[in-house]
């Protein structure tokens, strides 16, 4: 199948899920975008399937004393969607650094 | 239930989120509130050198992106969304007749005079159209009267917007160049009227071969069925869903003297 066609804010997105940023309020550091941009991206982006969101886990969220994030994974098609989006938007690749844990 | 947050958060957020939250549509308010919560505790307690980022546009357009959506995959497909659209476009059409004709008072009369010339195309158009109709779907006997009843009644609503519509949109064409060409909005009005109400009445009924019988939504996922070498003993063409479960229409490649015509399949 045909990857879809993102608009260069869901690419940039989906380019720092894919560095490793993994919530909302980390893209927006990253990529610069604000926040009414990001999180209806991110809705879209899950809603096309190439993106999936899960719960950290509770245990790990109290042992760090915060509360659970839920965290953002590219998928399979995400993968292939980015692929495709750094070859319409070659500097995309140039514009995020890669996520030092 | 929202796990409790290892400290509250500021008195500006929690009014944010309170205020916000009537927008999210219920079934989705518990997650939205506790990723929000999560969010907003975390640029609380960012540890960074940069300020933390304004989080209220994302609040509020995340609220109403899930409303909207919520919306949407409600009414897409429905049969009451076709009517208002082509209420909304039979509106709109009305418009620029209107400014043509100078005001609404003008515009009644002249509609009222045309009134009996529409009738007359209409009937003529609606005959000609159903006579030379391509699609052909057996009609399920075993469906509830009330459900077939349904069925005609919006069709019948279908195609009467669509030759008020077109009517609209023929005076649209002619009226502004009545005064000084006279005959030739006439015949422009005329022959642009049968070629919008053929156009308009033929999607119309493809537009309800694709629908389903019971909620007369638009059938989706259309899967291509077999092959044509088996057009002989099997079953070849595409097949359509209904996304609420109700059947799915079985649309022949090839008519078949075992199967002619579109079937709608009715689920157990």
């Amino acid at each position: 199948m045909k990857p879809p066609r993102l608009s260069h804010s869901a690419a940039l997105i989906l380019k720092a899920l894919s560095l490793g940023y993994c919530f909302g309020f980390d893209i927006m550091e990253a990529t610069g975008l604000p926040s009414g941009t990001v999180y209806p991206a991110l809705r879209r982006l899950e809603r096309d399937e190439l993106v999936v969101s899960r719960w950290e886990s509770e245990a790990d969220a109290v042992a760090a004393q915060r509360p659970a994030r839920r965290y953002h994974e590219i998928t399979h098609s995400g993968k292939a969607a980015i692929l495709a989006a750094t070859e319409r938007y070659p500097l995309l690749a140039r514009l995020l650094p890669e996520k030092h844990v | 239930m929202i796990p409790a947050l290892p400290s509250p958060l500021t008195r500006t957020d929690c009014l944010l989120l309170a205020a916000t939250q009537r927008l999210v549509p219920i079934a989705e308010r518990e997650e939205w509130l506790r990723s929000w919560q999560a969010e907003l505790w975390h640029r609380s307690h960012q540890r960074c050198a940069h300020p933390a980022p304004d989080l209220f546009f994302g609040v509020l357009q995340d609220a109403l992106w899930l409303r909207t959506e919520t919306v949407s995959r409600t009414l897409t497909g429905t049969p009451s969304l076709c009517i208002l659209l082509l209420v909304s476009l039979l509106l709109l059409a009305t418009i620029p007749a209107i400014i043509a004709v100078g005001s609404l008072h003008a515009f009644t009369v002249v509609a009222f005079a045309n009134l009996p010339r529409i009738a007359a195309e209409s009937s003529l158009i609606v005959f000609v159209s159903l006579a030379t109709a391509v699609t052909s779907l057996e009609e399920n006997l075993s469906s509830p009267h009330r459900l077939r009843f349904r069925a005609r009644l919006f069709l019948i609503a279908k195609m009467a917007l669509i030759l008020l519509l077109s009517w609209m949109l023929t005076a649209d064409l002619a009226w502004p160049i009545h005064s000084f060409l006279p005959f030739t909005a006439l015949i422009l009005q005329s022959l642009s009227f049968v070629l919008f109400s053929l156009l308009g009445l033929r999607w119309s009924s493809l537009d309800s071969a694709l629908r389903c019988q019971h909620c007369l939504c638009s059938l989706a996922s259309p899967a291509r069925v077999g092959r044509p070498s088996w057009n002989f003993l099997e079953f070849n063409g595409t097949e359509l869903v209904c996304n609420h479960g109700h059947g799915h229409l079985s649309i022949p490649e090839i008519e078949t003297s075992w199967r002619q015509s579109s079937v709608w399949v009715p689920a157990d």
